[in-house]
């Protein structure tokens, strides 16, 4: 009997699964709400889960509040698979994103590596509703790190040198670096090299960071803008074929909220936001351990744009 | 440790321990709401029991993660789909306990009721459920702790409340947060589950000796 | 194609069946975080349930205490060791552990406080000893909820061992995870069906071992007693 009604339980679960999943096919899928129509002077932040991130959009928030904005700053709201949809249907109105991430994510074939072939390739391939605002002169690009333990025992340079050392390096990267082409597909192809084995982190995250310190990982993604880089000692491989593409910082807007005088406060912000000082803002929130905001802040009084 | 980080963060850790209060409260509470009517049902109709015992319970194990994902499309990024994953998980405490609540009241009593001229619903609203209620309550108790300590999972979708102060550790390698976060959990659901306590007195006066 | 159809036709490709990333690897990984966790949390809440079960003493603190154990959330605790312990699967069984302990406390106390004072007596007036009286009388009356605690611990384990794969090792956790990273649907809920089925099959299977281990003398006084 309790088998019988379990099987009938796990029957009526899985109806409801089919039910309520009808076409969602892809997480992208944005929900049904089309959202509604907010006082243009009212702007909600999202931010995804990762400090920098959290940073800029606290930078975007205190420069939007100078000029007379309404600003909401929900911070760490997820992955990009789980914001992106959220922008769509009017949950959020901004958010800080890296132009080639952003890129990969519309199209897995996109190629364009520099900042203007990235924002004209976005340009034509956001879906209708979304504006990317001209990008800022600021990177956090992913770059292919080595400790130098590693570097200097295999001479390692550029990834063009990996190939003296394939099927010997274990490769950790976040879960989708397996499948998409600026991982394991793009390494084969590009530098003809593969790895003994596969190692699914995060995209330059705790993980990925605490297992290249501990070794049990030889390449690891990191990002350029990140901290710890210098403290650790981990060597950057040159990407001569540029694999990599650039990951110029841009905020992207709901339409309806990018108007002139939002284009026009974020072109002021370009004009100051650079990656030198997007890594002192790292320092500040991952070394030093001060909040995001009050970095934000700071810095926004720092560099002369609020006062 | 920094102590001082503490102090220093007071309004913001007391917003995210009232923000997990209210959603603990708003999940506990749509819970009540669905698995009481479920529960009489299935108290009423002997074919029912098994199937509703056993969807609640196969719902709980449904990894969170995959059911906020299944919600997204629906309710987006909002505390209402976090909220509508907290009651799935707090259906198979509150069903079983109700459940066992009513099957508990003695026949007699039921039949002195009827005897009385008490209609069924009557008899449901005025004996079944209110010598039922030390048992719900128990199960309200024990589905508000778990709730209050299941909220940080809706971190991955932004709406983890003080759960979010763990994504912020994680990221920073920076304890303090994750410490603040546990112990205002821990604060939260014994103070929740006294508070309850209370409740379960004033509303069942005739239990006190 | 409907969802369904993508859920299903993930679980018959076949290269999903094989390989260190297919199912019934990623199943081992899954069974083994949960039950060497359910054994530690065994090792560790049983004595403490029965000892205070048997004197009476530290009632009130263990129940409590294994209360407030239940509110420990388990995302937090596992930030919190991996901050201690860096890149080690410890993090996930301090978690997994934490979780499992307090229902097999409270159940294995509950199953001894229900044993009747009559039958501790006669136990006392036969002249059996307290160690006597904890294995041949108590333990044995109290079995069915000792029993019930474990299962209830267990699949609460399986349930919850997909935090596993959040600090990067396996078990069925991986698909959630790189299903999310993927943005491959079917994928996530492929894992999340298998998580589900895992946990009830466990249920049901110590629902089974609960039956067969219980004792013909309570298995007599069941059936007299309906």
């Amino acid at each position: 009997m309790r088998t019988l009604s379990t099987i009938a339980g796990l029957a009526a679960l899985a109806l409801t699964v089919t039910a309520c999943g009808g076409g969602a096919t892809t997480l992208a899928e944005p929900s049904a709400g089309s959202g509604a129509p907010t006082a243009a002077n009212t702007i909600v932040i999202g931010t995804a889960n990762f400090t920098e991130n959290v940073t800029l959009g606290h930078v975007y928030a205190g420069l939007l509040k100078s000029k007379g904005y309404e600003v909401t700053v929900k911070p760490n709201l997820g992955s990009r698979e789980v914001i992106f949809p959220a922008l769509q249907s009017g949950d959020i109105d901004m958010l800080p994103e890296y132009q080639g991430s952003l890129l990969l994510h519309l199209d897995k074939a996109g190629k364009a590596a520099d900042g203007d072939a990235q924002a004209a390739e976005l340009k034509a391939k956001l879906p209708a509703g979304l504006k990317l605002l001209p990008y800022a002169p600021a990177q956090d690009k992913t770059i292919w790190m080595v400790t130098r333990a590693t570097a200097d025992k295999h001479g390692l340079k550029s990834l063009d040198d990996l190939k003296k050392v394939t099927g010997q390096l274990v490769y950790g990267g976040p879960p989708e670096d397996k499948t998409r082409r600026i991982g394991l597909v793009g390494l084969k192809e590009v530098y003809g090299t593969e790895f003994k084995t596969f190692r699914a982190l995060d995209a330059g995250g705790p993980l990925t960071k605490a297992a290249l310190r501990k070794g049990d990982i030889d390449l690891a993604n990191i990002f350029s803008s990140d901290a710890e880089i210098s403290a650790n000692d981990w060597v950057g491989l040159e990407d001569p074929q540029r694999l990599q593409p650039d990951e110029n910082v841009a905020p992207l807007v709901r339409e309806q909220k990018a108007d002139a005088k939002l284009t026009a406060a974020m072109a002021e912000l370009n004009a100051k936001l650079t990656t030198e000082e997007l890594i002192k803002m790292n320092h500040k929130t991952d070394v030093e351990k001060e909040d995001p905001e009050d970095v934000a802040n700071a810095w926004l009084k720092a560099v002369g744009l609020v006062s | 440790m920094r102590w001082s980080w503490f102090p220093d963060h007071a309004d913001d850790l007391s917003a995210l321990a009232l923000q997990h209060l209210q959603m603990t409260v708003l999940a506990v509470a749509l819970g009540v709401a669905v698995a009481v009517p479920l529960a009489v049902l299935a108290h009423r109709v002997a074919w029912v029991r098994g199937p509703v015992l056993s969807l609640t319970s196969v719902l709980f194990t449904i990894p969170s993660l995959a059911l906020f994902i299944l919600l997204l499309p629906f309710t987006g990024l909002t505390r209402t789909t976090a909220v509508i994953g907290l009651t799935v998980y707090t259906l198979v405490v509150l069903v079983r306990n109700t459940v066992e609540g009513l099957g508990a009241v003695p026949p007699h009593v039921r039949e002195a009721a009827r005897a009385m001229g008490y209609g069924r619903t009557r008899v449901l609203l005025a004996v079944e459920l209110p010598l039922a209620l030390p048992v719900v309550m128990a199960g309200v108790r024990i589905a508000t702790v778990m709730t209050i300590s299941l909220v940080s999972v809706a971190g991955f979708i932004g709406q983890g409340a003080l759960g979010q102060l763990f994504i912020d550790g994680f990221q920073r390698a920076f304890p303090e947060p994750i410490v603040a976060g546990i112990a205002l959990t821990l604060l939260l659901a014994l103070v929740a589950d006294v508070a309850l306590v209370g409740v379960q007195r004033l509303l069942t006066p005739w239990t006190r000796r | 194609m409907g969802l369904l159809q993508q859920i299903l036709g993930w679980f018959t490709q076949a290269g999903h069946w094989s390989g260190p990333e297919g199912l019934p690897v990623r199943l081992l990984e899954h069974l083994e975080y949960s039950l060497l966790s359910t054994v530690a949390a065994a090792l560790i809440g049983l004595p403490i349930g029965l000892y205070i079960g048997h004197t009476g003493r530290g009632a009130f603190l263990a129940i409590n205490l294994s209360g407030f154990g239940r509110a420990l959330p388990t995302v937090g605790l596992v930030t919190l060791v991996f901050l201690v312990s860096g890149l080690s699967i410890w993090p996930v069984y301090v978690a997994l552990v934490v979780l499992a302990v307090p229902a097999i406390v409270t159940n294995a106390y509950a199953g001894m406080a229900g044993v009747e004072p009559e039958l501790r007596d006669a136990a006392r007036g036969m002249g059996m000893t307290g160690w006597q009286r904890l294995w041949q009388v108590e333990v044995p009356v109290a079995l069915p909820l000792i029993l019930t605690g474990v299962r209830l611990a267990a699949v609460q384990v399986v349930a919850t061992a997909t935090i596993a794969a959040y600090v990067s090792f396996g078990g069925l956790g991986r698909y959630l995870f790189d299903g999310l990273a993927q943005r491959d649907l079917p994928q996530v809920l492929a894992g999340a069906i298998a998580v589900a089925v895992l946990a009830v099959v466990t249920d049901l299977c110590l629902a089974a071992l609960q039956r067969t281990l219980l004792p013909r003398g309570l298995r007599l006084r069941r059936a007299a007693a309906t």
